[in-house]
């Protein structure tokens, strides 16, 4: 009983890291991406990993319902993942798509004088006054790893909460409860980012980073708790369908 | 018909003096509204048993005191828009709220005096979410952390967690009558209503100063819209209460809400074109007199 309750708490904590992690990978432009004068997404934060976080919960959840019991929490998580990445790739790619070719901009960074993947020049290309334009390929690739980390940890807090094996909460319980966790973090790390954000390159990712999964390990501590104290009730198992 | 009625409503704004129809905030400041909002929400949450809408007064009632939460933390600028402290309220207020319900489910969550159910088990998720915000806030606020230099950011996330967890609360009883988990799991959060409680109370709380913010923002006016959504909520609510539960209960809720939500828009469109400068309007919403 006290290893289960442990093992949930492990992973809502390592999920909350993921997740935190996930925000700070994200091309996040807000709204000046939205005029094309910033890198990234033209919405904030929240949203897009938002998005990409609850079709993560799909996909696993799908997968989740081939087992008829005890679900295997890898391979269930990876799904998650997949689920993320897909969609935060369709999204920055529509995205290009309508910089480039409606907007007619290229797209550059702003943050870098240099990509750090193509190793091409960037500064070129940015037009002056303007903090970069659309999803260049550093942060597009950061994009794919953000929500790979953020599905897979998604998934994670909500296979352990819906595995018979773990918490066994009904399917709706757990999934939930693990938007919620992942939303608390998600949004703890946006205040951290405050505004935009680029991808592992932008120099704002490692000035910041540390501070974004302290305060995420100690939120994500805090909902474990509050979980393993609904668990201890004993009155969510079973999941009455 | 919509002629005569603005026509009507024209005549009626004119009969009556202006005084009577001005709702006031003045004597709720932020701290009063706090303390009544919580007490009320906790006596309309602990009783589960009341009947439907009194308990969507108790609703509306903890909406305007997240709004006004919401106002109080995003006016100073948060970086990355107010939705965002909104739907953080929710986050926490669905952790707490299914919390609350595992214990209040345990025999000692819930006494039984006289017949009248009294769930205390719900203020432990009530409890941990005000740890669990006051905790952010810190984190969010504090100089070795994330350092957002916010005024009452401590304050306005422990507020937040407890009225998002009371919101959640209140409406899981306004739709299942109980706190029993054999009763909320098919009824609220298997079918995925817990869904629209998120949602539509992450609206009543993070809509208002939303649509109003700018540099003549009025507290008054922010909190007008935050009960006209309570209104549109218990509407929600009714009808799915009228499918869970009975149309005893469902029936006057959705009449509370319908007549909550024609007289506070009427007095949040009133506050707007009072304190406008000039309105013009499209044609598109009758009452701006297109």
């Amino acid at each position: 009983m006290i290893e289960t309750l442990l093992l949930v708490l492990v992973c809502i904590i390592i999920g909350g890291l993921l997740s935190s992690l996930a925000v700070h990978l994200m091309p996040v432009g807000g709204a000046p991406a939205a005029m094309a004068t910033a890198t990234g997404i033209a919405t904030g934060c929240v949203m897009l990993m938002t998005g990409a976080a609850v079709t993560g919960l799909f996909t696993a959840s799908t997968v989740a319902s081939f087992w008829v019991t005890k679900p295997n929490v890898i391979l269930v998580a990876l799904s998650g993942a997949v689920g993320s990445m897909l969609m935060m790739g369709f999204t920055m790619f529509v995205g290009n798509l309508i910089y480039i070719f409606g907007a007619g901009i290229v797209p550059c960074s702003g943050r870098v004088a240099v990509d750090p993947i193509t190793k091409e020049s960037q500064t070129e290309y940015k037009t002056p006054r303007t903090d970069g334009h659309g999803v260049p390929p550093a942060s597009f690739v950061s994009g794919i790893l953000g929500g790979f980390s953020g599905g897979f940890g998604g998934a994670l807090i909500y296979v352990v909460l819906v595995s018979d094996s773990y918490a066994h909460f009904s399917v709706a319980t757990a999934g939930i409860v693990a938007m919620g966790i992942f939303i608390a973090n998600a949004i703890i790390a946006a205040y951290n980012i405050g505004g935009t954000i680029e991808g592992f390159h932008d120099p704002k990712f490692k000035a910041r980073i540390r501070t974004g999964l302290t305060c995420s390990l100690i939120v994500s501590v805090l909902c474990g708790v509050i979980i393993v104290i609904a668990m201890l009730t004993g009155t969510l198992a079973g999941g009455v369908m | 018909m919509g002629e005569e009625e603005v026509k009507q409503e024209e005549k009626e704004e004119k009969a009556k003096p202006k005084e009577e129809f001005k709702l006031s905030f003045d004597y709720f400041n932020e701290s009063r509204l706090g303390i009544f909002a919580l007490i009320i929400g906790i006596l309309v949450a602990i009783f589960p048993g009341l009947p439907a809408f009194i308990k969507g007064i108790g609703m509306m009632i903890v909406f305007v005191w997240g709004a006004d939460s919401v106002r109080k933390t995003a006016r100073y600028g948060l970086g990355t828009g107010v939705p965002s402290i909104g739907v953080l309220a929710m986050g926490f207020g669905i952790i707490g709220g299914i919390t609350g319900i595992a214990v209040a489910s345990l025999s000692f969550g819930t006494l039984v005096v006289g017949g009248v159910e009294i769930a205390f088990g719900v203020l432990a998720g009530v409890a941990l979410l005000a740890l669990l915000g006051f905790v952010s806030g810190n984190l969010a606020n504090g100089d070795k952390f994330i350092n957002m230099k916010i005024p009452g950011l401590e304050r306005g996330m422990t507020e937040l967690g407890m009225a998002g967890t009371l919101a959640v609360l209140i409406e899981t009883s306004i739709i299942t009558g109980t706190y029993a988990i054999t009763s909320v799991l098919p009824n609220v959060i298997n079918n995925g209503v817990i869904a629209v409680i998120f949602i539509i109370s992450a609206f009543g709380m993070l809509q208002p100063l939303n649509t109003c913010l700018g540099a003549d923002e009025r507290r008054g006016r922010t909190l007008l819209m935050s009960i006209e959504i309570g209104g549109i909520a218990s509407i929600i609510l009714g009808l799915v209460t009228t499918l869970t539960l009975s149309a005893v209960q469902g029936v006057p809720l959705i009449v509370l809400g319908a007549v909550v939500w024609v007289v506070f828009y009427r007095a949040y469109m009133k506050a707007c074109m009072k304190e406008a400068y000039a309105v013009k309007g499209t044609g598109l919403i009758k009452t701006l007199g297109g």
